[in-house]
């Protein structure tokens, strides 16, 4: 890239400024700037003998390009407000994807019985259980993954001579069939829906995890508002290419920048074998694209974007809503929609104006979709776990997932040390979050949760005179609750010393401490309480019990109804009374319903009178 | 995940095998924190790490409580593989328990392909001796016949809790000096040794419990027949 770089680094500045001003004013630039591209270009060119060559053809494909895909409409929208960011960052695309052909022509050629051997070797060694296809894949991304590597040997080793380069290049081919050798899943190259499965993000997003982490680094504001975002020098993201295959990547320690992201973020796309659109789908995205009704075509998009599979989708909308979070910063980055397309829809697979159109409508096209940060299952690592029972739930959930990928991995034959620690690791903190979320559960059990239950949701209507058992109990439960609650802190407070009641089980304070009377006159009305919610909640049994027996009689005799059905032909009343008569029970069993539910409110208060009486009586005895 | 205490003290991994409900979790939870659970609930899969003074060294103990219930089966391989010493649990009440163990030895030896793997044969409940449906000699016959250690425990006191995880972790500890200062052509040999024999013990045993199993069926003509799992072998 040294004769690429120092132009990007002129540039970015240079058409930021321009990117300001009017349109006008661009429109005539417009030109000149090409041809100050040009110029340079055959001075360079002069430079570096025949290497040009290339390059050349490569930039007059290039533009060839764009313009056979910029539509007359759209041409002056499309290049005024960065027309000279365009032509840059396009030479510079697409000089690069012209040498990844040429490259590739040529390399596949020298390498190919070697790729061959080493492929066949691989495949020897794979597992069993690998199936045909993932050997396909597995080839595909290797070369793939070659090419790539290829791609950067050159644009970093330009002004190497060619034997020293066709040396180093073997070199990088045996290195990477060694690496191939030791993935078993590769998370690159592989189709969308694999890669998916392969990386979750255990929160439920179904996105690779690379791509949400990359995303969630290019979501920053510094990356953002950064002007060179998108417009990056290729440079050597193999490292962290190879710790997402392998599943080792951890955030803590290898650090992205935006670059890095940017630069993996599209390595990823870019191997994917099929385009995000789908080739199914990808003709009619197009045609949609071309219509200019904005209302119609938002709603032919939706149909569109939702015969996507889920996982399409999903990537879609979130680089969609990416871009266009990217766009809005074009105060800083100076990037606008056209513009940005134009940089990546090669990557992308699709047109300028079907990205512009996307990016334009991502919003309404995927409102389900929110950008969040990926927060990643603990680690032993972690300080510390979750307290609230909801926290510990959803970590729960995603260490669930965590576990079950590991298992279909270690299954599936990828297996090694760190697997195994991994497992055991993952294991031990869900046995924690489990015990921890049952304790707070316990905790709850007896206050908030029983409380709720009772109240929300009261056992089934009245069969027999259930009475008054049913109000009572949540909140006597929850006073006796209080009282347990108080106890401790009573408890612990006097320093001198206590002494326990033997029958009782009481807790005696001193004579002289003034909370004596307080502390057991409280200890013993929790007992007179807890015998009540005890005494009520064998009712609730017995009723429970009844209630039960009688459903089992009441499906016994649904079972025989001829037999109901004549007996209550025989006392079949007259026509005109029948209304009255039900009336008259309807009134009668309301006022019934309302004197009983008076009765229980008088029970109850007469057995709390009771438990006082009972208190001060037994406070009598200490 | 990277960042584990690997460094400092020795980390020893102990599995938790046996039938549903003969008391490996509450073995564990005991052992772990001492407390007794009184309430059942299946364990899928636990796992639990605990700093222990060894001997006067400090090293970790990591215990994976497994499922007895089948349902669970498919996941035990990868973690078997991963174990380096067995606790393989029955109840004395629960004869089928007994006979269960069998098929986790068998089960065990596959995946780690190690007949001499540190490994302890442990009944369970031994409070509840008035309840007991596994006579002892019993018991000590298949021990010996798998050359392994059998310790009667109860989850309940506390009874020999600690002894066998902690006999478990020597016969471990003394596994990993050994294999490292065996020499790589050594340690084939003696693996090539360990194999063979293995498959002869496993033949042997076969062939006494089935002897066993026939005479215990003469005396007891109620025991329902039902397939004795070590002809699953053949």
């Amino acid at each position: 890239m040294e004769f690429d770089s120092p132009e990007e680094k002129e540039f970015p500045g240079l058409y930021a400024s321009e990117a300001a001003d009017t349109k006008s004013k661009k429109s005539k630039e417009e030109s000149d700037f090409s041809e100050g591209d040009y110029d340079k270009h055959s001075k360079k060119d002069l430079l570096l003998g025949r290497r040009k060559d290339k390059k050349d053809k490569g930039k007059d494909r290039g533009y060839a390009a764009l313009d056979g895909e910029s539509s007359p409409e759209e041409e002056l929208d499309t290049k005024s407000p960065s027309k000279s960011k365009k032509s840059k960052t396009f030479k510079f695309v697409s000089s690069k994807s012209k040498e990844k052909r040429e490259k590739s022509r040529d390399k596949e050629k020298e390498t190919k019985g070697v790729e061959e051997e080493q492929a066949l070797k691989t495949k020897e060694k794979e597992k069993d259980k690998e199936k045909e296809r993932q050997h396909d894949e597995k080839e595909q991304k290797k070369k793939e993954k070659e090419r790539k590597e290829k791609d950067k040997k050159d644009k970093t080793d330009k002004k190497d001579k060619k034997d020293k380069k066709s040396k180093q290049t073997q070199q990088e081919d045996t290195s990477e069939h060694d690496e191939a050798v030791a993935l078993g899943c590769p998370i690159f190259g592989v189709p969308l829906s694999l890669a998916t499965e392969r990386s979750r993000c255990h929160d439920g997003v179904d996105l690779p995890l690379v791509v949400r982490d990359c995303i969630d680094v290019l979501q920053q504001e510094q990356s953002l508002r950064c002007p060179t975002i998108y417009v990056v020098e290729p440079h050597n993201v193999s490292h962290f290419k190879r710790l997402y295959n392998n599943r080792e990547y951890d955030a803590d320690m290898d650090e992205m920048d935006t670059h890095t992201a940017c630069t993996l973020l599209i390595l990823f796309l870019r191997e994917l074998p099929e385009p995000i659109l789908t080739t199914d789908l990808l003709t009619s995205f197009e045609e949609v694209s071309r219509n200019r009704s904005v209302t119609k075509r938002e709603t032919e998009l939706q149909q569109l974007v939702e015969q996507l599979p889920k996982c399409n989708r999903t990537l879609l909308g979130w680089l969609m809503l990416h871009f266009d979070s990217t766009v809005q910063q074009c105060r800083y980055n100076k990037f606008n929609a056209q513009s940005l397309a134009l940089l990546l829809r090669q990557h992308l697979q699709m047109s300028q104006r079907l990205m512009v159109v996307l990016m334009y409508h991502a919003t309404h096209l995927f409102p389900d979709i929110k950008l969040i940060k990926y927060v990643p299952p603990l680690t032993s690592a972690s300080p510390e776990l979750p307290d609230k029972p909801e926290e510990i739930q959803m970590e729960l959930r995603k260490q669930d997932s965590l576990l079950s990928q590991i298992h279909n991995e270690m299954n599936e034959g990828f297996i090694n040390k760190k697997r195994e620690e991994q497992l055991w690791e993952v294991q031990r903190i869900i046995t924690q979050l489990k015990r921890k979320l049952r304790s707070c559960e316990k905790k709850q059990e007896k206050s908030v949760d029983e409380v709720e239950s009772s109240t929300s949701a009261p056992p089934p209507p009245p069969q027999s005179d259930t009475t008054d058992s049913k109000p009572n109990p949540p909140q006597i439960e929850a006073t006796a609750q209080q009282l347990g609650e108080a106890m401790p802190t009573t408890d612990s407070s006097p320093s001198p010393p206590s002494v326990i009641d033997k029958e009782t089980g009481y807790l005696l304070l001193p004579k002289t401490n003034p909370q004596r009377d307080e502390l057991l006159r409280l200890q013993i009305e929790f007992d007179e309480l807890m015998s009540w919610q005890n005494e009520l909640k064998t009712r609730i049994i017995t009723e429970r019990n009844e209630i039960f027996r009688l459903k089992q009689v009441y499906e016994q005799e649904a079972l025989k109804p001829q037999a109901t059905a004549i007996a209550s032909q025989e006392q079949l009343p007259e026509e005109g009374d029948y209304e009255r008569i039900i009336e008259h029970y309807t009134r009668e069993n309301a006022l019934l319903e309302h004197k009983k539910q008076m009765l229980g409110m008088e029970l109850k208060e007469e057995r709390r009178a009771c438990i006082a009486l009972q208190v001060e009586l037994r406070l009598q005895q200490f | 995940m990277s960042k584990k205490p690997t460094a400092g003290p020795a980390l020893h991994k102990v599995i938790m095998v046996g039938s549903g409900g003969v008391g490996k979790s509450a073995l564990t939870l005991q052992f772990m924190y001492d407390e007794f659970v009184e309430d059942y609930e299946p364990t899928k899969a636990d796992s639990y790490r605990k700093k222990v003074v060894l001997d006067g060294e400090e090293v970790q103990i990591d215990i994976l409580d497994t499922a007895g219930q089948e349902d669970y089966a498919a996941i035990r391989d990868n973690y078997f593989r991963s174990g380096e010493g067995f606790l393989c649990v029955f109840s004395i009440t629960d004869d089928e328990s007994f006979q269960a163990t069998q098929e986790f030895r068998e089960q065990i030896l596959r995946v780690k392909n190690d007949e001499s793997i540190p490994f302890l044969l442990v009944g369970n409940k031994c409070d509840l001796n008035d309840k007991r449906k596994v006579p002892l000699n019993e018991c000590q016959q298949r021990a010996q016949l798998w050359s392994v250690p059998y310790v009667e425990t109860s989850a309940k006191t506390r009874e020999n809790v600690d002894k066998v995880f902690f006999d478990l972790m020597r016969e471990i500890r003394s596994r990993k000096t050994e294999d490292s200062k065996a020499t790589s052509g050594r340690a084939k040999d003696r693996c090539k040794k360990r194999r063979l024999k293995c498959t002869l013990l496993v033949f042997f045993d076969l062939i006494r419990d089935i002897s066993s199993r026939k005479k215990q069926r003469q005396m007891d003509v109620k025991e329902p027949a039902k397939p004795s799992p070590c002809c699953q072998l053949l």
